[in-house]
């Protein structure tokens, strides 16, 4: 069907010609082959979706077409022309340009000035802006996208929306500067807008392919398939496969998306003990800071929590706060009975509490020191008699949960850096077990990044430590996650509980009645 | 262009071997390498160099160099930096010169006492109001140099009585000047400190990473204090030994020490961006530095260059030695 489309709207290239071609790309980061031979075809006035879970190697390969990331190896092809991208502007000169995930619009500039910064052209003359010939072209910009912005508003008074919409028309410049149809390439556009916005941005992305090619990544497997004609999936580096969109169904970009071995019971239910506790071990009451307030929770031990919610729900700070790295403004949290301390980090950890950040390369471990000292970061007491560390101690110790956790790594010295995503996750878990006082586990997104084989050994590893009467708070990485973990599911809706559903195997609620509560 | 699953299995998890790179074991040995480098180069410049006699001097002349540069170590270990080291020291100058007639050999303790307060004070400052280290020591050098200024009246403080002192004079087996003794000794205890109990982990981790040493409940605030009190008070040991040397406090007596002993550290190779890094690297650093003080006179250049070559070797060092991979903006 794509096709089609192309050959009649290609008029000033020969047809047939990919906009942009990605042939065999390779990039290695410590530890981890983030791209493993990617080919990607994107063709003229194309939308096309790129889908693929969490580590699978999307943002790397659209750094790699931007110019933000140099590949180990493979090519770039654009317009049927090989093309080496070092730079941001590289890929501009080439016609190609994204629209970040995180905005990167200054916010106490105009939205004109953020339109032409670093390609003023006409705008500055004699080293001072002319603002009549600003506003005419950053106008130009808005009217190919039929925005209505005022393009002297300052940046920070508009919202969200519209600040994509600017966001989009400042890449649109690159039109200029390449004269030929661009590459538009859009990062999650949806993670942070309203339904209503989404409707918009769709409408724009539908109006960009008369004259543009579009690459647009969403977790959102729905929308996917509702905006783009083709959509090419990733898993673990490499290219799977693609879908015509015309009559796919989004389990069918799942499957390919999480692969054969996502099948039968990823999640381990058939390990899940339910929790015959009566008394919570951690109960929240009244909990607020700024960007939560009144959050009440419960979890017994042994039982898994799942916190769903959509970005600034303020999960990720509920579970923070309870690990005293948040400040927190009015509440009281107990831990089996006791007061728990929020004023510090190492409060919790002293009353048995562990964090595993989302950011595991920096919140989560110290990456230049050793496994060892990774392990024993928080529980200093494990490796030491009295105020002296004994170095024996400490090699025994790691070397029994390196056994134990089968965490693959040469040997209990090597930095962990240079370990996998999944062993490093496990080194990081093991740190909260050395210490054997763990009682509440709080895990934001402990599968970020990680493989199926890494996720799956988490996902056990997290049953085990249940069935043992640790209670865990889990933020997951997606509502199939949660669903497939949790005895209990609470619901975050803009800083506030705003439903609880139970959650044991057998009687597991749909993703959907989930999205029901969290919007 | 129908093709809807082209399944592959998923790659096997990878484990990278090997440890670091022969470039970068060379680099790690940089600063001994430059160490007998140096020692050739004078020693063929001027055979007599190679004597015990300028030896032992030149040793005495790099104990208080070695001392500030050490207990800077560990505040550049932790992440920071701290530029008042060397204004720290002129003022304890003072102090010790004024304090000696009254308090005698209690003065010493003192002296080293009041520099591990002050330098406890930036090390609260930074943590609490959360300031950058290198303005609230920026802030700090100025200070001190001004409360130096102002206690001494502007000139040198004699010291006529320098009994308390002279033990630092003397020499060890007749060799080994006895500020040097000292100044090892302190090198080794910190290092003992560090190595057998959790400190070198926690200060290792705040340097590298802190909000993941934070999120690991290290006691990231009581560290980066604890390092910058050592720094003073490394500091005041400096200073006294600059007193016993010169039989006078004087406000700017320590100043020019502050570029070597950031050279020290740096030529040692302590990355200046906090983690990887030793106290006997800076050692080695400033026993480098030394021998380029004294041995520049030696082959013929004015000892005006001096600086040049300080501001020269601190951007060369950190240029080889930065780790540009984990510095996403360098301001």
């Amino acid at each position: 069907m794509s096709i089609e489309v192309e050959s009649q709207a290609a008029a000033s290239v020969p047809a047939r010609v990919p906009a942009l071609e990605v042939k065999g790309l390779v990039k290695h980061y410590p530890g981890v082959k983030a791209l493993d031979g990617v080919d990607l075809v994107v063709h003229q006035n194309e939308v096309l979706g790129l889908a693929g879970e969490n580590g699978a190697g999307k943002s790397t390969l659209l750094k790699a077409l931007v110019g933000l990331v140099k590949p180990d190896a493979g090519e770039i092809y654009v317009r049927g022309e090989k093309v080496k991208l070092r730079s941001v502007d590289d890929a501009a000169v080439q016609g190609i340009g994204m629209v970040f995930q995180e905005q990167s619009l200054v916010p106490n500039l105009t939205a004109a000035e953020n339109i032409v910064l670093g390609s003023e052209g006409a705008g500055v003359k004699a080293g001072l802006y002319r603002w009549s010939e600003m506003r005419r072209l950053a106008q130009e910009q808005f009217d190919k996208i039929g925005s209505h912005i005022d393009p002297l508003a300052r940046t920070d008074t508009l919202s969200f929306a519209d600040r994509q919409m600017v966001e989009i028309a400042k890449v649109l410049r690159i039109e200029q500067r390449s004269q030929h149809p661009p590459v538009i390439i859009l990062d999650e556009p949806t993670s942070v807008l309203e339904s209503k916005e989404i409707e918009t941005l769709f409408t724009q992305v539908r109006r960009l392919r008369e004259f543009a090619s579009v690459v647009f990544v969403s977790h959102r497997l729905d929308e996917v398939l509702d905006v783009c004609d083709r959509v090419a999936v990733l898993r673990s580096g490499q290219s799977v496969g693609e879908v015509q969109t015309e009559g796919a169904q989004p389990a069918d970009l799942h499957k390919m998306m999480i692969g054969s071995t996502g099948s039968d019971d990823h999640y381990h239910e058939g390990l899940a003990q339910p929790s015959e506790e009566e008394r919570p071990r951690l109960t929240v009451r009244g909990l607020s800071a700024k960007t939560f307030r009144d959050v009440n929770l419960d979890v017994h031990a042994g039982e898994i929590v799942a916190v769903v919610g959509v970005h600034g729900s303020g999960r990720e700070d509920v579970c923070r706060a309870l690990f005293g790295a948040e400040p927190t403004t009015a509440g009281e949290v107990t831990l089996d009975g006791k007061k728990l301390d929020l004023s510090g980090t190492r409060a919790a950890c002293a009353a048995g509490v562990g964090y595993v950040p989302a950011e595991r390369k920096i919140e989560g471990m110290v990456g230049p020191m050793s496994v060892a000292d990774n392990m024993t970061l928080a529980k200093q007491k494990s490796r030491c008699n009295g105020p002296l560390v004994v170095p024996t101690k400490q090699a025994t110790l790691v070397d029994r949960w390196i056994e134990r956790l089968s965490i693959r790594t040469p040997n209990r010295t090597t930095a962990i850096q240079r370990l996998s995503g999944g062993n490093q996750q496990k080194v990081v878990l093991a740190r909260w077990l050395v210490g054997n006082d763990i009682r509440l586990l709080l895990l934001d997104h402990p599968t970020r990044g990680l493989d199926i084989g890494a996720r799956s050994e988490v996902y056990r590893l997290m049953r085990e430590l249940a069935n043992n009467g640790v209670a865990t708070v889990l933020l997951a990485d997606s509502l199939e996650e949660a669903i497939g973990m949790a005895d209990r599911i609470i619901v975050m809706s803009d800083g506030k509980v705003a439903s609880e559903m139970p959650c044991r195997t057998g009687a597991k609620p749909t993703p959907l009645d989930l999205v029901k509560e969290m919007v | 262009m129908t093709s809807p699953v082209v399944a592959r299995p998923a790659a096997e998890p990878t484990v990278v071997k090997g440890g670091p790179s022969l470039s970068a074991r060379v680099t790690s040995f940089m600063p001994v390498i430059a160490l007998v480098v140096l020692l050739a180069a004078l020693t063929i410049a001027d055979p007599g160099f190679f004597t015990q006699r300028s030896l032992t001097a030149a040793s005495m002349t790099a104990a208080p160099l070695i001392v500030m540069a050490v207990g800077a170590t560990l505040v550049v270990l932790c992440g920071g930096i701290d530029l008042s080291i060397a204004a720290m020291a002129s003022l304890s100058t003072v102090f010790l010169a004024l304090w000696l007639p009254s308090l005698g050999a209690l003065s010493t303790p003192a002296v080293i006492a009041a520099a591990a307060a002050f330098g406890a004070v930036q090390g609260v400052l930074h943590v609490v109001l959360r300031i950058p280290s290198f303005i609230v020591t920026l802030g700090g050098m100025s200070v001190f140099s001004a409360i130096a200024l102002v206690v001494s009246d502007a000139g040198t403080v004699p010291v006529t009585d320098n009994s308390t002192l002279n033990w630092l004079t003397l020499y060890l087996g007749g060799i080994v000047p006895m500020s040097v003794v000292v100044a090892l000794l302190v090198v080794t205890g910190i290092w003992v400190i560090m190595r057998f109990t959790p400190i070198q982990s926690w200060i290792t981790a705040t340097g590298y990473s802190e909000s993941a040493a934070r999120l690991a409940g290290s006691p990231v605030d009581y560290v980066k204090i604890g390092a910058f009190c050592v720094s003073g008070a490394c500091a005041g040991l400096a200073a006294v030994m600059l007193v016993s040397r010169n039989f006078s406090g004087n406000p700017s007596m320590a100043d020019n020490l502050l570029l070597p002993a950031v050279a020290a550290i740096v030529v040692g190779g302590t990355a200046i961006t906090g983690g990887h890094g030793s106290v006997w690297r800076s050692v080695a650093g400033a026993l480098v530095v030394t021998l380029l003080r004294v041995g520049l006179p030696i082959v013929g250049v004015p000892s005006a260059w001096e600086q040049i070559l300080y501001g020269a070797i601190i951007v060369a060092a950190v240029a080889l030695t930065l780790d540009r991979s984990k510095v996403l903006i360098i301001k």
